[in-house]
């Protein structure tokens, strides 16, 4: 009796396990369809509209950048090329500031109907309308009039209000008007994109799981896609997306800085790609009155930037763990202004390199007492300054960010052994951010602007005396006024020798310490061929339309 | 009876409402749900605006709670903070996902448990029963989310090795899940590796109860008793000590199952299973409270009512036992 029951549940288990391995066995990742690039991305979108804030996010850009398309976009270079457009948008006169473009003459949608400028107006309605929630309406409050005719459209902007990004703001993929009319903004594209203007169109969203777009066979105003899908996976651990990678499960990733990456590179069954992106890392000093007493001093925050070494901070996040190829591949940032690989980039704070004893004489030339006299490792003795007290200063960041908390790490223990102390004031991302950062009430503040290619022409929003996102309160009327006049400077060339001209006075004044572009990485297997990094916003599907697979 | 069911439920909502109101404080005052928004460059004030009139976020805690609470009760827990999204449509299906995970590890657990536990108590001091006691400590001391690792780079791993892939590593389902039968497949090799994981420590508690419980019930006299009867061994174990012995064992597979409902959080985070405890964990870095009120009463409810459920059964199931 007790013999058969054992063999029932043998059979039982012999049953199930066959009914799992069984089909398991032949289960491989072949057998998704042929032509298919599966695109794992460890955040999912919201909605499907990128206009409005709950869909302000790279996820959403990279899903909704192959179906409503540009009239121009960015290339790998951070170059706008043209793709809906027929040509540049030309500049055909300066004050007031008016452009004109035209569409392609087979820029159409998915559904028959022509992108025209109609649709561009549509858009430009839709932001400026106070009911949305637009994320932002930068540049596009400056216009004062859109006229359309047919497929060619002409902006006006404000007199005196030349927005510097114009050919980046008429680039913006319009939206269909005849998709818009009467419905509710907010509301619209939340589940699905019922149209495209792109080499892709809309298929399907399981939440929480997969999205997927198949060819749009109607698009005739670029090349067509060569694959028939791609499906964007969503896998919130970061570790978790890498064993999907190797397994076959998903064939394309952009991670995080993450040490598997190492490991990844190693492997010839797969690519990465890694370069600076417009996203940098940086540590802001308070100059407002809850700030310490001494970052107001010139000297003191000299001193600073002069006593922390930014390149062994680089050297020891990605170099020497092996995440990028190279320290020249990851360049110490020396402006806040432009980024290391754009053509107007200057060093201009590279005046400031690490030398912990002149970081020493400084203060001891200036009557600070207390501290050491030479920079020496295990140093305790930490300065005091004529009229501010001691150099102790909060350092807020947030907590749980790997990286921050070791380049604090390393900061810290460069700054104590010239006599100045950090102590860490971190919080969750909301808290700081949402709290203390707006507030002023902190010393150093460590933290990640998230920057684009038009980013340096709204300088002053950041720099500026006044300025709408100057957490710091800083203020050097000259450089503010040349803040200002590069965001309405339409010309790029002379915009970025104002630019560059400002910075050049705000280094100076120390009011932040840059420290590094943050890398950007793109992983795709061998059997998936043409993805190339981007930089911008437009993300790795910029060129999707050029993958092939080779299953 | 009945009035002792009465009595909890209304004990049970003066808790639901003191812990909202704790809750929806802590979670209002440590986040700002326009946070992210207010940290990107050139955010629109007029957009900022909107949001914190219509969500009241200008607003004391109390007064903010007062909207919360009656948008949760009219408007089926309400929107989200940021694109006024409403919650129950996503609260449904997360809940579906995370019941799927969830009932089928119970099940599995339970039957390996029993199995386990009344043999070793049968077997009380055998080489199986020292073996299932050793693997019972290393299941509750092994952590969840290193398992999942571990399974995750063991299965990886079959899947290289042998071009044969048991288990998927991450996510509900495949790109083409198919139907019928293949979809039924599908959803086993996505779902194999979170069952297991949830069965390790599952399997190690439960069997420990059931051992200990077997043990006493094997030892009692009404057990004896049926032995001097000449009642079968296996009529008396099945019989008589088996049933009497699962007493202690639906009780804590009811408190269990209602704490795993609200989310098995590292498990389907590290999966990517769009379950309660991801959700959960997704909304709270957001800082929007709507969400996160909506999962916490849902989850507490459950755990309340799988707490009615288990004295009940207790109830039922051992005529000692009478409620006033």
């Amino acid at each position: 009796m007790r013999k058969r029951s054992m063999l029932v549940v043998a059979g039982a288990v012999a049953l199930v396990a066959s009914l799992i391995v069984g089909p398991a066995a032949t289960a491989k990742s072949e057998r998704q369809a042929a032509g298919t690039v599966v695109i794992g991305h460890d955040q999912e979108p919201v909605t499907l509209n990128n206009l409005i804030t709950e869909g302000n996010a790279y996820t959403t850009s990279l899903v909704t950048n192959v179906v409503l398309a540009g009239g121009s976009i960015y290339n790998q270079n951070a170059k706008l090329v043209p793709y809906l457009f027929n040509g540049p948008a030309k500049l055909v006169k300066s004050n007031p500031l008016t452009v004109s473009f035209a569409y392609k003459a087979n820029a159409a949608w998915s559904d028959g109907r022509q992108v025209t400028g109609a649709d561009f107006l549509a858009t430009y309605r839709t932001i400026m309308n106070p009911n949305w929630d637009i994320t932002s309406r930068e540049g596009w409050e400056d216009i004062a009039s859109v006229k359309v005719k047919g497929k060619n459209v002409t902006v006006t902007f404000k007199k005196g209000k030349s927005y510097a990004a114009w050919d980046a703001l008429v680039a913006s993929s319009p939206y269909p008007a005849h998709k818009m009319a009467g419905k509710n903004f907010n509301d619209l594209y939340r589940e699905s994109l019922d149209v495209s203007s792109g080499p892709f169109k809309f298929s399907s969203w399981q939440k929480g799981t997969q999205l997927v777009l198949v060819k749009n066979t109607a698009f005739k105003a670029g090349k067509p896609a060569k694959v028939d899908r791609v499906v964007f996976r969503y896998i919130p651990s970061t570790p978790s997306l890498f064993q999907a990678l190797q397994s076959g499960e998903i064939q394309v990733t952009e991670p995080q800085p993450q040490l598997q990456i190492v490991d990844i590179r190693k492997n010839s069954k797969f690519n990465v790609q890694s370069g600076p992106g417009y996203f940098y890392e940086h540590m802001d000093i308070q100059f407002g009155p809850k700030g310490h007493p001494a970052l107001k001093q010139r000297y003191v925050r000299q001193a600073l930037i002069t006593g922390i070494n930014r390149a062994q901070i680089r050297q020891a996040l990605y170099v020497t763990p092996g995440l990028v190829a190279s320290a020249k591949s990851l360049p110490v940032l020396q402006s806040l202004i432009f980024k290391p690989f754009e053509e107007p980039y200057q060093p201009n704070w590279a005046k400031f390199g690490f030398n912990q004893q002149k970081a020493i004489n400084i203060l001891k030339g200036k009557g600070c007492t207390g501290g050491p006299a030479k920079p020496t490792a295990n140093n305790s003795d930490i300065w005091s300054c004529p009229g501010v007290g001691k150099l102790s200063f909060r350092f807020t960041t947030t907590s749980g960010n790997q990286l921050r908390a070791l380049t604090f790490e390393v900061a810290q223990k460069q700054l104590k052994s010239v006599g100045i102390e950090l102590v860490p004031r971190f919080g969750p991302a909301g808290t700081v951010f949402g709290q203390v950062l707006p507030s002023g009430d902190w010393d150093i503040f460590m933290f990640t602007w998230l920057g684009g290619p038009t980013s340096s022409a709204t300088s002053f929003g950041l720099y500026g005396c006044g300025g709408d996102q100057n957490y710091m309160n800083y203020c050097n009327k000259k450089a503010s006024d040349m803040y200002k006049t590069a965001q309405f400077t339409p010309d790029p060339v002379k915009r970025a020798q104002i630019l560059n001209q400002a910075e050049k006075i705000m280094v100076n004044d120390v009011p932040s310490v840059p420290m590094y572009v943050r890398p950007g990485f793109l992983i795709n297997s061998t059997g998936v061929k043409g993805p190339v990094l981007n930089p911008t916003q437009q993300g790795s599907t910029w060129n999707a339309e050029l993958w092939s697979t080779s299953n | 009876m009945l009035i002792y069911i009465v009595r909890r439920l209304l004990y049970s909502v003066v808790v639901l409402i003191a812990a909202s109101f704790i809750i929806f404080s802590f979670v209002s005052l440590s986040n700002d749900p326009l946070a992210f928004l207010k940290m990107q460059p050139n955010a629109s004030e007029q957009t900022i605006e909107n949001i914190t009139k219509r969500k009241h976020l200008d607003q004391s805690i109390p007064v903010q709670y007062v909207y919360w609470a009656k948008d949760a009760i009219t408007n089926q827990f309400g929107t989200t903070t940021i694109g006024n999204r409403p919650i129950l449509p996503d609260l449904t299906r997360v809940m579906g996902h995370t019941l799927q995970l969830v009932i089928a590890a119970e099940i599995l657990a339970i039957l390996v448990a029993v199995i386990i536990g009344v043999y070793s108590a049968l077997r009380q001091y055998s080489m199986f029963d020292y073996t299932a006691t050793t693997f019972s400590f290393v299941g509750l001391a092994t952590p969840v989310f290193w398992l999942a690792l571990m399974l995750q780079v063991l299965f990886v791993n079959i899947y290289l090795w042998f071009d044969v892939r048991i288990f998927y590593t991450a996510s509900l389902s495949g790109v083409d899940p198919g139907s019928g039968l293949h979809f039924v497949l599908d959803r086993a090799q996505h779902l194999g590796l979170p069952i297991i994981v949830l069965m390790a420590a599952s399997v190690a508690t439960y069997s420990r109860y059931m051992r200990a419980s077997m043990l006493e019930v094997v030892n009692s006299d009404y057990v004896r008793t049926a032995r001097a009867k000449g009642v079968s061994e296996r009529g008396v174990t099945m019989r008589h000590a088996f049933r009497n012995a699962l007493i202690p064992l639906v009780t804590i597979v009811a408190l269990n199952f209602g704490g795993l409902l609200g989310g098995v959080v590292v498990t389907e985070t590290v999966f990517a299973l769009d379950g309660m405890g991801l959700y959960f964990v997704t909304q709270l870095q957001l800082g929007d409270p709507y969400p996160v009120m909506a999962w916490l009463m849902v989850t507490a409810t459950l755990v309340i009512v799988f707490n009615l459920i288990a004295d009940i059964a207790y109830g039922f199931l051992d005529p000692r036992v009478r409620y006033d």
